[in-house]
This record gives structure tokens, C-alpha cells and sequence, in this order.
């Protein structure tokens, strides 16, 4: 469904190495894209891949990749280079468990701070989360869309029990969003590659082989393009590749909230533990529980406004996540000061709806079940498993 | 300096006294003069190095100035991406040195074989020049370099050779100082595929001087190292990417659409339709219906099935890969589609595919599905020893309760499970690769989750060929059943 929402945003190049679990994703592209009148390649490796998709989003087309952990890594050059020559491009990435090699056919949302900090300077990626695979078709129109209005690179952050799994969908229901077109650039009027009007927003698009000539650098430069040491006008565009991003946080805000207005506990979650999330929170209704749920799908930038929405009135908030540290409740944290902060996590496994459950009761203690074990730690890590804490205690 | 349309008239040319990339510079102006390239249907990829100074050079030519070594790769894919437009006629000129030759040498490798229209110009001085000296890949032996002072002991890379064996169409190598390096080069550019021209030369800054390597010296290093000098002879000529390419969308033309997706879509609009973002082993090896031929054909019954124990079920399925496991579980999935169950399936196997066990794990549920994973497994069904021992080993086992139906393959060697247990000969009767299904047609006579009707819009949906083979399979299974086996020891 990633690479039905890619196409259906216009995708028209992708380059491809194979990895589980994103291999689905560059089959598709390769049995699809030519139809379409696109083209998808297999690449010798990943810096190839994301090389090839620059190359080509330069050229004109709208261009994706799809990887895992490892991959990533060996992209995250390209990323950076594509962050700063602003060249729209989509990276699905499907998160396995890590480190290195990890577990290829195992699922973790381990990924989650590598996706959004791996540029030298600190630069913002948007990151959209999908849950679902009617979320993934979403989150890939929205994840180009934005790509292509901000041109930046886009990150798709998915994971293997979402990438890999076979569910039903309602094909009526599925999101069709309005594919945004890049906006051109007139050949006679300016020969400028990053002629910004204001630093919020990206500069006309112009193709390499089109009459505007195009100058493309990786390096620090000036409006036309060209190289420069640190002059002011040079400061100007590195942080109008930061403020681009941030002007539109806001609109790129994606949440799914179920607020309860008479709870004072908060379950926070995204990716694949949403989905135990929700169903936790269906138990802890029933059981009479009030408590409210919000599923973020735009991970980053931070949907600030819509965290500050679902957490008034709220005295302790949990974060569910298929992690060890905690990576997306560290992300949070600072816009969370007038709450308790916990943390439910677990690796090797999805994170159960018993699970939540259980963990929620025992910090709560409001409601019958309070002597469960206990699956947090208000540290952040689950690093042992909670039987064997128990026996021992 | 040339009065050029491409090399700018008057700029300051920012190396330093003697360098090579000077000449290449305006050999490359001459060579586009002489082939009389429109500038915008050229672009300059440069890598980094002095040699990726020269953009701001050719003012009116597109330039992509990109990460070390990366300049063929972006070039590559800016190639491929305009084979998709018919009239487009982008000509990419890589400019790299020997630094980013080697560090991008995969992305050279494969631009020669996929034989796209990249020109790469090799600006090879032996060295890192902008970072001081050191020694590089293609260093000579006994060099002396910032990196190598008593001398290079590391014999250099023959890149021209190298690429031969990858198949480029055109592969040179020329002094910067000879006189036809702009005839050489606009050779290149217009050789339709990869060309690339390794261009020998001496950095003065730290290469001439300490290796005595100017003029006659660096003809006699060269030399020694057994380079040939000039166009290596060329291999047969074939076809570039761009036209494969073009091929490849005449020939699809030709054939007609298959599946006219849309037009069925857009009749049944309430259709749900099974994602499917796996594809299990069997369907690699062809066995199952293409997913999207079989959708048209698939009905979805009007009314909703009312499952009398209206409560999640979580089925798991263990047997041998390439036994049609996964693919017999997700004609489970289409039967309960079409009763109108949500479905998920997850699919497991060893790392090779093809050998060992095989896994579908399914969730069943009158409602949507939220949380995929199982907390307790109501239906286990073991078709092979092999499927058998994965239940045991991945931990399912352990969440099997005194409820939980097991229906094993009689063959199997199994020890004292709890739950409740049934054993048939489904690979006997059925198969082994019809066994799976046998077992899912058993246990579905005797704990009927949908009318049995369900799997006719299934067989419908299948490829004719398949049909027969699925009934069977199906039949077995339910006469199995009606022959008292519903019976748990």
C-alpha cells in the first residue's frame, strides 16, 4: 500500500535494493512503474538507490526509495545531500530490529531518532508514521506531497509488522489526496536554483535539461547556487532549510485522537503499537477507566498544538513504543513539562494490548488489577522481562 | 581563454599554475563547440576536489555539484529518468577525479553496465590534491605522497580495465597536454551508452615535485605501469539503457492492458479488497493467481456474516515451505472476505524461502482488527514435522491452551501437547502440498465459521487451472471430517 499511495501521488521513478521488509515495496515499483509510464531500477546498493532517485527528482520526476535499518544507513549521505540541494524525494523506510543487521524478519520502531537526526547540523525530516496499511496509501500521498511543496526529503516510517502484514481494506475508504505539482520555475525570469521570496518556503522547481539553467550544489551556497564560504546570504539559506520545514509544522500536523474529557491519564502511541493502543484503551474504558489516546502519524516536525490539545487536563501520560529507550517519548518530553512521563517498552516483539494494560493499571492503581506485573519503568527501558523481575521479587 | 559559448569568457580559471584540469576545462569547451550540444541539454555532474570547481565555470550548462564519488551515481539517475521522455536528450558529463573514482567506483561499474548515456571524465593526478596529497587508489608505485613518504608500495587500479569487464561501450585514456583531447572527449559525449575517458595529468601542487612527473616523465610512468594510452579497442556494440527502455514500453504497448482495475473498482465502490503487501513463497514459484487478475472476479456476499461466537479467532498454520501453506491461508482469508470478516495473515519463514518451515499466522475477527498478534492461539494446524517444530521453537506452543484445537498431520512426532487434538492423514490422502488446505476444509466442517458456500467465490477467483487442484484439496478435507474424525483424542 506504500507503493499504491507513491503512485497514486504521482510517483514516477523509484530505484530499489532488495531488503526485508521493504522488498514488497521495490516489487511492486517494478512491475507497476513502466505502466504508469515511469520507471522503476534495481540499484547495485543503497547510496546507488538514493542517488539514482536524486538524480532523477532533479531531472523532473517524482522519485522514491524503500529501505530498512541497514540500508538507512548507507543512505543517510545521499539524505543530507538531497536536505540541502532541496531535492524532493521519498524514502520508505521500514524499520526492522536493530543494530546492524538486526533481525530482518522481526518488527521495532527502533528507527525513529536515526530517521529524524541523521543530517550534520541537526536539520528537521518530516516523518509520517502509517499504522495501517490504509494509513501507509495515506501517508505515502502525504509524505510526497510534502516532499514536492517543501522540496525536501520525506521519510515514510514504517515497519515490518505494518509492511508485511495482509489486512483487509475498504478500498472506498482510502484517502485520494491531490497530488501536488512542483511549481515551475520561469526560464527567462530567473536563472537563480534557490531563489526563495521568504525563507518559509522552497524555491520553483526548475528541471536539470529544461531551459532554466540549473545549478545544483551539496555544498554551503548562495542564492544562485553558487559555492561560498559562511557570507550572510550563505547563513540565510541554511536556515531557510529549517525554517521551511518548521513555518509548515502545523499543517503537516497528523494525529488521531480519542479524547475522553473526564480522564486524567493519556496513552500516546504511533506505527504498529497505536494499534495495541487502541485496543488497550477499549479494555480500560470497559473496565471503567476514563482515559484518552492519541496516535500521532506526523512524527516529526512534532504536532505541538495537538499534543497540547490532548494533554490538558491530563496528570500522566504514557508513551507506547516498540523500542528500548523510549525514542519518540524523549522526542516529546520537553513539550510535556506539567506531566508524568511514562514510558512502555518493550524489543523483540509488538507490544501486546494486555501488555499496555497491564502497565497502565499498575501505575495508576486506580482501577482492580493493580497487582499485574509491571511493564514500564519510569526510566524509560523495559530491560528485563517483567516474569522474571517478578519471581525475583 | 577561449571566447566560448560554454566556458565563461571571462573567468579567472581557479587552478593552480600548470594543472591539468585547466586544459580539461577548455578541451571539454572545445569538444562541446565542435558537437555544437545546445547548454541546456548538457550537465555538468562534479564530484568533489579541485576538479569540482569547474561549475561555476560553464556558466550556461546545467550543473550538479554532489557528494564525493556520488557525481556518476546522480548523473546515472538523472539518464535514466530521462529515458522516460521520448524527446529528451540529456547529455550528463561526470567530472571526477581519482579520489572520487574509487570511492564511487560501484556507481562507475554500473552506469557501464547498464550502458546509460553518461560522459565520465576521469581528472586522474594520482592523488588527493585538495586535501594535501595523499596517496589514492591509483597512485604509481614508489610514489612519494603526504601519505607515502618513503614511497607507494600499493600497486594502482587499472580503471579502464576494470570498466571493460563491465562492459562500457567506450573507455579511452589520454594526457591532458594531447593536442586531440577535445576531439577524444566530444567523441565520447557522443557515443551513444557510458564513456568515460581517464585523463592523466600531474598535480603541480604536490604530485610534479616530489615524483618528477611532468612531461616526458609522466609518459615513462605510465609506461611502466603497462598502460595503453588512447582508445582501448572497443567491444561489440549493444544497446544503450535508453533504448532497452524504449523496448521495454513498445513491447508493453503491444500487449494489451491486462486489468482494467478501474473500471471494476468503480462499479463495486464498497468493494473491500485483501492488501496484500507480502507475497509468500509459493507465489514466487507462480502457484498462486495473480492478485490482480483474480480481484475483478472476487463477490463479496451482500450481508454481513453474523459468526455465531462472534469473537476473535487466531489460527496458526505450520508446515514445510513450498507446500502451499501461505498460499492456502490466504484462500482462508479470501473465504472469509467474502463472508465479510476482517482478515490479517502473517507469514513466516526461514531466511533461504525455499527450505525448512513454512508460517501463516491469521486473525479472523467480526469486527476490525486492530492488534495483529496473538495473546492465546485458538486453532494450531500442523501439516509437516518441520512446521511442527517452528511452533514449538518460536513459542507458540507455550500460548496454546486446554481450549485450543490441534489438528496435526498424522506423521507428525509430537509429545503430549495440551489442547485439544486431532489427528489425520492429510498428507496421505490429500498430499503434502494440498494438505494445508485439507486441514483448513477440516477444521471448518466440524467448527463451521462460514457457510461452506464461501469458497465457491474463492475457486471462482482462482486461475482455471487452479481450481480443480483447490477443490480437492478442499474435499478431502471436509470427507476426512464427515468420516468421524471430528472426534479430539
Amino acid at each position: 500500500m506504500v507503493a499504491e499511495g507513491a503512485l497514486a501521488a504521482g510517483c514516477r521513478f523509484f530505484a530499489g535494493y532488495p531488503i526485508t521488509p521493504a522488498s514488497e515495496i521495490y516489487e511492486v515499483m517494478m512491475r507497476e512503474l513502466v505502466a504508469l509510464g515511469g520507471l522503476a531500477l534495481s540499484a547495485p546498493d543503497e547510496i546507488s538507490s538514493l542517488c539514482y532517485c536524486v538524480g532523477a527528482s532533479l531531472r523532473g520526476l517524482k522519485s522514491m526509495t524503500a529501505t530498512s535499518g541497514p540500508g538507512w544507513a548507507l543512505m543517510s549521505e545521499t539524505v543530507q545531500y538531497a536536505l540541502m540541494t532541496e531535492t524532493p524525494v521519498v524514502i520508505a523506510l521500514i524499520q526492522r530490529l536493530g543494530p546492524s543487521t538486526g533481525g530482518a524478519t522481526q518488527g521495532a520502531q527502533g528507527d525513529v531518532l536515526l530517521a529524524e537526526f541523521s543530517t550534520s547540523g541537526g536539520y528537521s525530516i518530516p516523518v509520517f508514521a502509517p499504522s495501517n496499511a490504509a494509513e501507509c496509501y495515506e501517508l505515502a500521498q502525504q509524505a510526497f506531497n510534502w516532499s514536492e511543496h517543501l522540496r525536501t526529503p520525506v521519510v515514510l516510517l514504517s515497519d515490518k509488522e505494518v509492511g508485511m502484514t495482509t489486512e483487509l481494506v475498504d478500498e472506498a475508504a482510502l484517502a485520494k489526496l491531490a497530488p501536488v505539482e512542483r511549481t515551475g520555475v520561469d526560464a527567462k525570469a530567473s536563472t537563480a536554483a534557490y531563489d526563495i521570496e521568504r525563507a518559509e518556503e522552497a524555491p520553483g522547481f526548475a528541471p536539470v535539461g529544461g531551459r532554466a539553467k540549473v545549478t545544483v550544489t551539496g555544498s554551503a551556497h548562495d542564492r544562485q547556487g553558487r559555492l561560498r564560504k559562511a557570507s550572510p546570504e550563505v547563513v540565510e539559506m541554511l536556515v531557510h532549510l529549517q525554517r521551511k520545514i518548521e513555518a509548515h509544522a502545523t499543517e503537516m500536523a497528523l494525529v488521531r485522537p480519542d479524547l475522553d474529557p473526564d480522564a486524567s491519564c493519556l496513552l500516546i502511541s504511533y506505527g504498529i503499537t497505536a494499534r495495541a493502543g487502541r485496543e488497550a484503551v477499549g479494555i480500560l474504558r470497559k473496565e471503567g477507566f476514563p482515559i484518552s489516546f492519541l496516535q500521532i502519524q506526523t512524527l516529526f516536525p512534532v504536532p505541538v498544538e495537538a499534543l497540547h490539545m490532548a494533554t490538558a487536563g491530563i496528570r500522566t501520560i504514557f508513551v507506547a513504543e516498540e523500542n528500548l529507550t523510549g525514542q519518540y517519548r524523549s522526542v516529546l518530553a520537553p513539550y510535556l513539562t506539567g506531566q508524568r512521563v511514562l514510558g512502555i517498552n518493550r524489543i523483540g516483539g509488538m507490544i501486546s494490548p494486555g501488555e499496555i494494560v497491564r502497565a497502565i493499571a499498575r501505575a495508576g492503581g486506580t482501577i482492580p488489577r493493580a497487582d499485574w506485573p509491571c511493564e514500564y519503568s519510569p526510566a524509560g527501558a523495559l530491560r528485563e522481562p517483567p516474569l522474571q523481575r517478578k519471581a525475583g521479587a | 581563454m577561449g571566447n566560448s559559448t560554454y566556458l565563461a569568457g571571462d573567468a579567472k580559471l581557479p587552478y593552480c599554475r600548470g594543472c591539468g584540469h585547466a586544459l580539461v576545462v577548455r578541451q571539454l569547451s572545445h569538444a562541446l563547440e565542435r558537437l555544437s550540444l545546445p547548454p541546456c541539454s548538457v550537465v555538468l555532474a562534479t564530484d568533489i576536489g579541485c576538479v569540482g570547481l569547474a561549475d561555476s565555470l560553464f556558466p550556461y550548462l546545467h550543473t550538479v555539484h554532489t557528494t564525493h564519488g556520488r557525481s556518476t551515481a546522480v548523473a546515472t539517475g538523472m539518464a535514466l529518468a530521462d529515458a522516460v521522455f521520448p524527446a529528451a536528450g540529456l547529455k550528463p558529463v561526470v567530472m571526477i577525479g581519482d579520489g572520487g573514482a574509487m570511492i564511487g567506483l560501484l556507481h562507475l561499474v554500473h552506469a557501464a553496465q547498464l550502458n546509460v548515456d553518461v560522459t565520465v571524465l576521469v581528472h586522474n593526478n594520482f592523488l588527493f590534491g585538495m586535501t594535501g596529497g595523499q596517496h589514492s587508489a591509483f597512485t604509481p608505485l614508489g610514489w612519494v605522497t603526504a601519505t607515502t613518504p618513503r614511497g607507494n608500495c600499493i600497486p594502482p587500479l587499472d580503471l579502464l580495465a576494470l570498466l571493460r569487464t563491465a562492459q562500457a561501450g567506450f573507455l579511452a585514456r589520454h594526457f591532458a597536454t594531447d593536442s586531440n583531447l577535445d576531439a577524444v572527449i566530444a567523441e565520447a559525449i557522443a557515443f551513444p551508452g557510458f564513456s568515460l575517458v581517464e585523463i592523466l595529468e600531474t598535480c603541480t601542487g604536490y604530485g610534479a615535485f616530489k615524483n618528477k612527473a611532468t612531461g616526458a616523465a609522466l609518459r615513462d610512468v605510465i609506461s611502466r605501469q603497462g598502460y595503453s594510452v588512447g582508445r582501448m579497442e572497443a567491444e561489440r556494440p549493444r544497446s544503450t539503457f535508453r533504448q532497452l527502455f524504449q523496448q521495454e514500453v513498445e513491447s508493453r504497448r503491444a500487449r494489451k492492458p491486462q486489468f482494467p482495475k478501474s473500471e471494476e473498482t468503480a462499479e463495486r465502490p464498497n468493494q473491500p479488497v485483501l492488501c496484500h503487501s507480502e507475497r509468500s513463497e509459493e507465489s514466487r514459484s507462480a502457484s498462486m493467481p495473480d492478485q490482480h487478475a483474480a480481484e475483478p472476479e472476487f463477490k463479496t456476499q451482500d450481508s454481513r456474516f453474523q459468526a455465531q461466537n462472534a469473537k476473535r479467532l487466531h489460527i496458526v498454520i505450520a508446515g514445510t515451505a513450498g507446500e502451499r501453506v501461505q498460499s492456502s491461508a490466504a484462500l482462508l482469508c479470501r473465504a472469509a472476505l467474502s463472508v465479510g470478516l476482517y482478515s490479517t495473515q502473517k507469514n513466516d519463514n526461514p531466511v533461504t524461502q525455499g527450505s525448512g518451515f513454512s508460517l501463516s499466522e491469521i486473525c479472523l475477527s467480526p469486527q476490525p482488527i486492530e492488534y495483529t498478534g496473538m495473546e492465546s492461539v485458538d486453532v494450531v494446524i500442523g501439516v509437516s514435522q518441520d512446521g511442527w517444530n517452528e511452533l514449538r521453537a518460536n513459542g507458540t506452543l507455550a500460548q496454546v491452551t486446554p481450549s485450543t484445537l490441534l489438528l496435526l498431520d498424522s506423521e507428525l512426532e509430537i509429545a503430549n501437547p495440551t489442547g485439544r487434538l486431532l489427528r489425520q492423514p492429510f498428507r496421505r490422502d490429500a498430499t503434502p502440498k494440498r494438505a494445508a488446505l485439507a486441514a483448513i476444509a477440516f477444521w471448518l466442517d466440524i467448527e463451521p465459521l462460514f457457510p461452506s458456500a464461501a469458497w465457491e467465490g474463492v475457486l471462482v477467483s482462482l486461475p482455471v487451472e487452479r481450481r480443480e487442484d483447490v477443490s480437492q484439496a478442499l474435499r478431502i478435507g471436509a470427507s476426512l471430517a464427515s468420516q468421524g474424525g471430528a472426534r479430539a483424542a
